[in-house]
């Protein structure tokens, strides 16, 4: 049984509260506490983006696999080129391999940590078949049970992610993190009109103990799926104003105003779509959109345009 | 049936006769004693006491074992023996009123029944018949029956409706003539031994007998015959007496083997046995409305009931879910619509109404619970509205799913949690009714509630408990007795812990709580909008602020159970689960609520539109420490002078003392004056109430020495040489004082001073006033000078007042000043009147919707319909193979949804949606004949992107792209499309837009607008023939449009490049007419071509576009210029210009050329818009919309619907 912080912390983890974590006060020292709060202070600053921040915090002489897990994650997510990419990704499968042995320093909850952030690592690198095998098939954390998940869904296998989750039922207690996959599997199946999600991230935002505008985002990106564009702008509005910086929740709010369909909307989602091209060139309906410019191109040379018609002709 | 909950116990003498009032709380009960008490069983209290019989059984009317009947009357305020009927012979048994005839009856051991007129207070018939004592004899409710039951072992039922017609002889002692219209109907005989009650169904031609033969007896009749249906056997002693319960199918009795029971009318089952150890009972009284009952037994009484009343409901936004006679009902507190949507009857007992219900509108699903068989629930989704009409309803057992558990409840859309008392173990199940998780509560749990997200409220015996389900650990705690009830107001920020005495109002993490203790038992609570908490107790309803001020809004007759409070209403459910409203006044608890917020707007509002404030909410607003605010609304004149006091305000005070102009007042006025150094109306209230020694030592605190000057003079006027003496000292005047002490012969004094200050010329003439000299006065020692004088004056404090207090206007002073009284200040927010408020809100919304929809009036004719719904017409049903593929790294890729949009869809825009760009190009060129791209590509894009929204649910994982749908409730891949990014509502608006840009004369702008248009068409989502129709519609008319404004734009051109072109001039006039526009944009062509035709002097020409334009109906001014056009053209019917337009042959024009091809000429058309070219423009690009290739084939738009 967590303690009722790391409970909360882990909570608020999951619900993508990352802003709040990174904001938080890290416990003693010596509180049991003290290293699984670091390390998700660690995994938010990385989520959001900001790797060097966790990397001042992890201690770099530490022996716990999972802190050295999250630093290489750090400077994996940092790194530019392949070749530093390629030996970051070499460090961790290092470490997936030292857990198995006896002599680590590291709890269970550790070592299922290096598992994630391996897997989380392999796939943003496009290993996905690597990602799956070091969360394993067997896996009974529900974390790893997340990021298997989503790997599948975005690989277009909701029948494989609905099955990984069937069987994590089994084990897991109804846990959160849990309900927050169900949901996902929701949002990428559309079954029964995304009411599940829906749901989910209704009752999450009104949970007493945690406030994140990324649940706020995720519901107004449910419904976007659901067809209700202006309720969907206006959690996304809120989410802006709770945190302005959220590349995501620019991203769906574009799309929803391009789906009021109003002359207001369209003009909103190409101004929105202008800052999100111009703030975060790397964010992948950006990436997406530019490679399709360029496969429209292509597509376009196919026809050869007669000379236009006019009376002189 | 587990439940007989008794509500009041009395210990007394035996109780041998029992009686409910019908309306009010009251009981009577007649004591072996003689003495007949009257018990208020509400509020548990001995209201009176009636001692004048020996023995007494029967009340209101009462008899005795002294052969009298008394009537008595029981108001307190004139409580006594109204009178007294004499005639019987031996001891009395039964009286009772006739319900709506003056009539009493009774029956006496002297083998009579009587019948009295109350108002004559004569014996109107004696029913003879019965061959020993008669025990009870009562009148039927409805007919002109009544049953008696007797020693005699017979039951008997007698006909009066003879006493009803003609007036008996009433002459007393006169048997015989009784007899005549009195008369035996039946006689019941069955029972072995005596009977010692008889009774008559309230509706059903019913009888109920108990007798010593240690049975109930049930008789049916008919209109000629009555006989015995079935006994009830299991009192193993004399029955006293049985009843039918007034509602339910159920009989209760009791005997004197201590024991009441309660038995199964229809089945004649005993249900249940409630024993008691030492005491027999000997009569029984149901309520005629509610469901209580007494019973008298040797040492006392009890009042108790039989079921709960309280109905099992549950409130989600405008809806009531309740359960009345165990049927699931929805109630809607807008439309009042009241509709049974499930069956429960054959969940538990029978006899056993539910106990609660919680409704999860995720599921659409309802968790009943019953108290029977040591506690059960239930769980069922409830049938959609539109299947509850007609038919059967829905029964719970179908589908339901059942388990054991005391209270049952959704903690989330799907889950929920069951409490099992016994072993003390709540379980968290999912719909599916599997255990998905097991908590051991911290406490003994007696209950639980819903928390909130995650939550749970436990209920145990001194503490409630908010416990995190998740975490499996205790959040808050709160001492509070047996919480029974919670309620969460409208946004979850506050709960209502309610117990039987007390409520707890706590926040939403139980930080903070505040406790209201109740001695009459609580029975519901509802909160307001503006979250305030409404509450009934049993005989009042009443509210309570979230700081624990608590005060009543009405009195109940009866208790309801609280369901919703919204503005002036409280919606309830009553006893028998009726819904119902109350109406009432908020306005004392939303001022108080205002107060509490500091929100003086709304104060002011409520003080200026509701008739409110008696002295109790002066009271307390005085009582909170508000005495300025009560200052406003108070008209008596000592209130306001006193709560001018209080809050300091020294202007109203002083106007209010001079009215009222008592001394104490002046003195209180002086008092609060003083401490706020407001000496002027310090001065003013000693002036008045003449405290002169006050005001002179106010004076000389102050400096104001010539009003102390004024005070000796005054002084002197009065007489008062003490006075006198000191407002001469306070002035420092020694001459005044030695004058004084002259004056009162004080001359040793006068002289000493006079000395000591010098004035020696004045001390002589004392001494010699005194008749003595110098020598005299030697033994005198000389003082020193004396320089006795007030302390010179530093600051002319006369002239200032100290501002000690502050005076600042507050909010009231300002609004009330500045005559907004009138019209006020609108709260932002008044509850019940905010309805006001979102509604203005939602007409705004509307109103976007309106100026969306907006076509200029001008352009009317465009307001097709694009309602049609998308029908799916693909059913195919594809089958997903469901092999069984290892999980792990194995897994290969899947299809992606946005091929299944391409698989799904012969259309373009979907293709695009799906970012399949060559196939929609494809799908574009077959169809349409599209060639050329490039001006689409912007188009493409963002549709490609409205159409995909990216989350990322896990920390740094890339985000997950999700494809959004416009048939968002449809899940099978094989029938999911893409969203519609472009609507022909949206093209409509814009090429309304176009239009609006012609009659402005922005031609170019208006050419873009329509090429846009014509490019947006073509990735429009059409989804059934109707829309199909509109779609075409739309192209033509866009395409006649360009064309036109094309001609237009060509003819200035030629105009401006080449003038001497003047016939290319004016047949691009007369074509720019041809072009099918809306009649008022027709006009401004016909008017542009009459306007260079009449320049050219075509004066024929002219006049024809002047007869068009005139069948088109223009405003008058035009007409009339058309008018004059169309006669200078019959005064000159020729042309100056020869030009090679023929309007009286019909013909297309050439979109490339602008020229006439007339009918029959050869012609290519464009593909997309079916624009006319002449045939060598063939293979060519379409110039009006840049997009086609002309003459190319093309198959048109496919139907996918």
């Amino acid at each position: 049984m967590d303690s009722s912080e790391l409970y909360h912390v882990k909570q608020q983890f999951v619900l993508g509260a990352y802003k709040t974590l990174v904001d938080l006060t890290l416990p003693d020292p010596n509180s049991p506490d003290f290293l699984p709060i670091l390390i998700y202070q660690a995994r938010s600053h990385i989520a959001l983006n900001n790797p060097k921040a966790a990397l001042q915090l992890v201690p770099a002489d530490s022996e716990n696999v999972a802190l050295k897990a999250v630093a290489t994650l750090a400077k994996f997510v940092a790194a530019e080129g392949t070749a530093d990419k390629e030996a970051l990704l070499e460090e961790l499968r290092d470490l997936s391999v030292e857990i198995e042995g006896d002599d680590v320093e590291g709890t269970d909850r550790d070592k299922a940590t290096v598992r994630v952030l391996a897997g989380t690592a392999f796939a943003r690198a496009g290993e996905l078949e690597e990602a799956l095998e070091t969360l394993g098939a067997d896996t009974e954390d529900p974390e790893a049970v997340a990021v298997i998940v989503q790997i599948y869904l975005s690989i277009n296998r909701p029948d494989l992610a609905k099955k990984e989750y069937e069987r994590s039922k089994r084990w897991a207690e109804d846990d959160l993190l849990l309900q927050l996959i169900e949901s996902l599997i929701g949002l990428a199946t559309g079954k029964d009109g995304y009411h599940n999600p829906y749901t989910f991230y209704t009752e999450q935002l009104g949970n007493p103990s945690l406030s994140s505008p990324h649940v706020l985002t995720a519901r107004g990106v449910t419904r976007i799926l659901r067809n209700e564009f202006p309720e969907a702008q206006s959690d996304l509005q809120e989410s802006l104003e709770q945190y302005k910086d959220d590349a995501e929740a620019l991203a769906a709010s574009a799309v929803a105003s391009g789906l009021s369909s109003t002359k207001k909307g369209e003009t909103d989602a190409n101004e929105l779509w202008a800052r999100l091209t111009s703030e975060y060139p790397d964010h992948p309906s950006v990436v997406d959109l530019s490679k399709k410019s360029a496969l429209f191109d292509e597509a376009m040379a196919k026809y050869t345009v007669p000379p236009l018609a006019t009376a002189t002709a | 049936m587990s439940v007989m909950l008794t509500k009041f116990e009395s210990k007394s003498n035996r109780v041998k006769g029992l009686a409910f009032h019908p309306t009010q709380p009251l009981l009577a009960a007649g004591l072996h004693n003689g003495s007949i008490q009257l018990w208020n069983y509400r509020m548990g209290v001995l209201v009176d006491r009636f001692e004048e019989h020996e023995g007494t059984r029967a009340l209101l009317v009462s008899g005795g074992d002294d052969y009298k009947i008394k009537v008595w009357d029981i108001r307190p305020q004139n409580r006594r023996c109204l009178f007294t009927l004499h005639g019987h012979l031996d001891y009395l048994r039964t009286t009772q009123f006739h319900h709506e005839m003056p009539w009493i009856i009774s029956c006496s051991d002297d083998q009579t029944i009587r019948i009295w007129n109350s108002t004559s207070r004569n014996c109107i018939a004696v029913l003879t018949g019965h061959s020993h004592y008669v025990m009870s004899a009562f009148f039927h409710p409805k007919d002109d029956l009544v049953v008696s039951a007797s020693m005699d072992q017979t039951v008997r039922v007698w006909d009066i409706s003879g006493l009803r017609k003609g007036s008996p002889n009433s002459g007393p002692g006169n048997f015989e003539t009784f007899d005549t219209f009195s008369t035996v109907k039946y006689v019941l005989e069955g029972h072995d031994r005596g009977v010692n009650y008889a009774t008559f169904h309230p509706t059903l031609p019913l009888i109920l007998s108990a007798a010593d033969d240690r049975t109930i007896k049930i008789w049916r009749m008919s209109e000629t015959k009555a006989w015995e249906v079935d006994s009830c056997r299991g009192h193993f002693n004399n029955v006293s007496a049985a009843i039918f319960h007034p509602k339910h199918e159920l009989i209760v009795s009791c005997g004197e083997d201590k024991t009441v029971r309660v038995w199964d009318l229809a089945k004649r089952t005993a249900i249940q046995t409630f024993r008691r150890e030492h005491d027999r009972f000997w009569d029984l009284a149901a309520h005629p409305n509610l469901n209580l009952f007494a019973a008298g037994h040797d040492s006392g009484l009890i009042v108790f009931k039989l079921e709960r009343e309280r109905p099992a409901f549950a409130v989600h936004q405008n809806t009531l879910y309740y359960i009345r006679d165990k049927y699931v009902r929805s109630y809607d507190f807008e439309t009042a619509s009241d509709l049974g949507l499930l069956s429960v009857r054959k969940f538990g007992s029978p006899y056993v109404p539910p106990r609660t219900l919680s409704f999860n509108p995720a599921e659409n699903a309802v968790i009943v619970t019953i108290s029977s068989d040591n506690g059960m629930y239930e769980l069922t989704t409830l049938p959609k509205p539109s299947s509850a009409q007609g038919g059967e309803l829905k029964d719970s057992s179908v589908d339901g799913k059942r388990g054991s558990g005391m209270s049952a409840i959704f903690v989330a859309r799907n889950r929920f949690a069951v409490l099992n008392k016994t072993t003390q173990l709540i379980e968290v199940r999912d719909t599916s009714n599997s255990v998905v998780k097991t908590i051991k509560p911290p406490v003994q749990t007696n209950e639980i509630f819903y928390g909130g997200t995650a939550c749970l409220i436990l209920s145990s015996t001194a503490t409630v408990v908010l416990y995190d389900i998740q975490q499996q650990k205790t959040l808050a705690e709160i001492n509070s007795p047996p919480v029974k009830y919670v309620m969460w107001n409208a946004d979850s920020s506050l709960v209502a812990l309610m117990s039987k005495h007390t409520i707890t109002i706590a926040n939403r993490n139980f930080s903070q709580h505040s406790l209201i203790h109740e001695t009459i038992r609580i029975k519901s609570g509802a909160w307001d909008d503006a979250g305030v908490f409404i509450y009934s107790t049993l005989n009042h309803v009443k509210y309570c602020l979230y700081q624990g001020d608590h005060g009543v809004i009405c009195t109940l007759d009866n208790p309801v159970y609280l369901t919703r409070v919204k503005g002036k209403t409280i919606h309830c459910l009553d006893r028998s689960a009726r819904p119902r409203t109350i109406t009432f006044d908020p306005t004392e608890y939303r001022f108080k609520l205002a107060l509490l917020k500091n929100n003086y707007e709304e104060m002011l509002y409520i003080i200026k539109t509701s008739t409110l404030l008696g002295q109790s909410i002066i009271a307390y607003l005085q009582q909170k420490g508000y005495p300025e605010i009560a200052l406003h609304f108070v008209q008596d004149i000592n209130t306001r002078f006193e709560l001018a006091i209080e809050c300091g305000n020294l202007d109203v005070a002083l106007e209010t003392a001079e009215s009222i102009d008592r001394p104490d007042c002046w003195e209180r006025l002086a008092q609060q004056a003083l401490k706020q150094g407001n000496h002027k109306i310090v001065e003013k209230a000693y002036q008045k109430t003449k405290n002169f020694d006050k005001l002179s030592f106010l004076y000389l605190a102050t400096g104001s020495t010539d009003k102390l000057s004024k005070m000796q003079k005054i002084a002197d006027a009065r007489g008062n040489p003490m006075s006198r003496f000191h407002n001469a000292l306070y002035a420092g005047d020694v001459m005044s004082r030695i004058s004084v002490l002259r004056d009162v012969g004080m001359y040793p004094l006068a002289y000493l001073t006079a000395k000591s200050h010098g004035l020696e010329e004045l001390a002589e003439e004392i001494l010699e006033a005194a008749g003595l000299s110098p020598a005299d006065v030697d033994d005198v020692p000389s003082f020193g000078k004396s320089s006795r004088k007030p302390p010179p004056v530093i600051n002319p404090t006369t002239d200032f007042i100290w501002p000690s207090l502050s005076t600042g206007e507050n909010f009231f002073d300002r609004a009330l000043a500045s005559g907004s009284l009138e019209n006020g200040i609108e709260p932002t927010y008044v509850n019940g009147d905010a309805a006001a408020g979102s509604l203005a809100a939602l007409d705004d919304w509307a109103k976007d919707e309106e100026v969306h929809e907006e076509i200029d009036p001008e352009e009317g004719g465009w307001e097709l319909d694009a309602g049609a719904e998308f029908s799916a017409s693909h059913e195919v049903h594809e089958e997903v193979d469901e092999e069984e593929e290892e999980l792990g790294a194995g897994a290969t890729p899947g299809i992606s949804e946005i091929e299944h949009w391409v698989k799904n869809s012969p259309l373009a825009a979907d293709h695009v949606a799906a970012g399949s760009f060559d196939t929609a190009m494809q799908l574009l060129n077959r169809q349409l004949g599209v060639v050329n791209f490039e001006p689409l590509k912007p188009l493409f894009l963002s549709i490609y992107r409205s159409s995909h929204t990216y989350i990322s649910p896990v920390a740094s994982l890339p985000p997950l792209q999700l494809h959004i749908r416009r048939n968002p409730s449809e899940s099978s891949l094989s029938r999911v499309l893409p969203v519609a990014a472009r609507s022909l509502q949206s093209i409509r608006s814009e090429f309304a837009d176009g239009a609006r840009d012609v009659a402005g004369n922005r031609l170019v702008n208006a050419q873009a607008t329509f090429r846009s248009v014509l490019r947006a068409l073509l990735v429009v989502v059409l989804t059934s023939d109707e829309e199909a129709k509109q779609w075409r519609d739309m192209v033509t008319s866009t395409r006649e449009y360009l064309l036109g404004v094309s001609i237009e734009l060509e003819r200035r051109r030629v105009a401006q490049e080449e003038p001497d072109n003047l016939e290319r001039n004016l047949e691009l006039a007369a074509y720019f007419t041809h072009c099918q526009l809306q009649p008022v944009h027709l006009q401004i062509a016909l008017r542009s071509a009459i306007t260079v035709f009449g320049k050219a002097n075509n004066s024929a020409h002219a006049a024809r576009f002047a007869k068009r334009l005139l069948e088109l109906k223009p405003d008058a001014k035009i007409a009339a210029t058309a008018r004059q056009r169309v006669a200078a053209g019959e005064r000159n019917p020729r042309n100056a210009v020869e030009i090679s337009y023929d309007e009286f042959t019909s013909f297309e024009i050439c979109a490339a050329s602008f020229t006439a091809i007339y009918k029959g000429s050869p012609s290519v058309q464009c593909p997309y818009t079916n624009a006319t070219f002449q045939p060598q423009y063939k293979g060519s690009l379409d110039p009006l919309t840049e997009l086609t290739e002309i003459g190319a084939s093309a198959s048109g738009l496919p139907a996918p619907w």
